[in-house]
């Protein structure tokens, strides 16, 4: 078997609102993202993370044409869940609400506004996102893409499913823009693979992936497929 | 001229459709509402038909002519109002 090409992380740009660690320029902690690359009459159907995806986007992906692989467990679970009671009490759906819940919405209306027309991905992997987004990169980039964007977004438990669920999600969302060509700003991402003995929790959420872009982290751990990754950095 | 139902129609279209950049002196009541004019599109027309059925009790024909001339602009839709309203 031949070793697997190194993967490389180009640039990155992350979200999480209220983290304190406001000394990174890749991150931001906008409570109100502004959302501004997208035109006022398609950004008034996006929700505060779809906001911050864009101005991510629009920094890490400035000509809108790189593929973009987005991942979230949960998706929009707020206006799921808001949609399947309307349902229960008989009450007709809001059009627009209901057109914004699938799980590609993001990408969509992002992909209108920035008039991206790469091919587009939304994957959601029972905690295993990051893993399947790595996946689903390598793919792209071997099949000769130069670069592909991977994002991460999840939002916060709705207050009426959190009993369902024993891990806490915190609102952040990152995107990176990854390929195989080494430069000389770029970060490389080393794999390795996780002895079957090692219980560490492996269901990073956006906010792990930003304490390890920041630098606070050294390692990420994945179930499944059991393998961590660390970031060689170059600056 | 605006009469009070074109100004409760505005609010309405405004709160809505979610027309966070939009105040009620901007919409001109005898502009397009679709497309061109304010550029609402088509889930704003069925979002709209939707408010219609709960705050006036007038049900519509989603892709009918008929409801085409009735969202021409704020007028029509005021005149809509005016002759079926139910609530």
């Amino acid at each position: 078997m031949t070793t697997p090409a190194m993967m490389y992380v180009h640039d990155w740009r992350a979200w999480q609102p209220g983290r304190r660690d406001t000394s990174q320029s890749r991150l931001s902690v906008a409570e109100k993202p502004a959302g501004g690359h997208v035109p006022a009459m398609l950004r008034r159907r996006l929700t505060g993370i779809g906001r911050a995806l864009c101005d991510m986007l629009a920094e890490i992906d400035a000509n809108a044409d790189c593929p973009l692989l987005y991942a979230s467990r949960h998706g929009d679970g707020e206006r799921t869940l808001e949609m399947l009671n309307t349902l229960a009490e008989e009450v007709p759906l809001s059009p627009a609400r209901f057109g914004l819940s699938v799980h590609n919405a993001i990408p969509g209306v992002y992909s209108i506004g920035r008039g991206n027309r790469r091919t587009q991905q939304a994957i959601a992997a029972s905690g295993d996102e990051f893993a399947a987004l790595l996946v689903e990169a390598r793919g792209y980039l071997a099949q000769g893409e130069p670069a592909v964007i991977v994002a991460f977004a999840e939002q916060a438990i709705p207050a009426r499913f959190a009993a369902h669920f024993t891990t806490p999600v915190d609102t952040a969302a990152v995107a990176l823009r990854v390929s195989l060509t080494p430069t000389d700003d770029a970060w490389a991402l080393i794999p390795r693979s996780l002895a079957s003995d090692d219980t560490t929790e492996g269901s990073p959420q956006p906010s792990d992936l930003i304490d390890w872009l920041c630098g606070t982290r050294d390692e990420l751990h994945c179930h499944r497929p059991r393998q961590a990754w660390s970031l060689v950095r170059a600056d | 001229m605006t009469s009070e139902l074109e100004q409760e129609l505005k609010h309405l279209i405004i709160d809505t459709l979610e027309l966070e950049d939009v105040t009620p002196e901007d919409i001109d009541p005898d502009e397009p509402l679709f497309v061109e004019g304010l550029g609402l599109d088509s889930i704003d027309a069925l979002e709209l038909g939707l408010a219609l059925q709960k705050r006036y009790g007038i049900k519509l024909e989603a892709d009918s002519d008929e409801t085409r001339h009735h969202f021409r602009n704020l007028r029509t839709l005021a005149a809509l109002v005016e002759e079926r309203r139910t609530a």
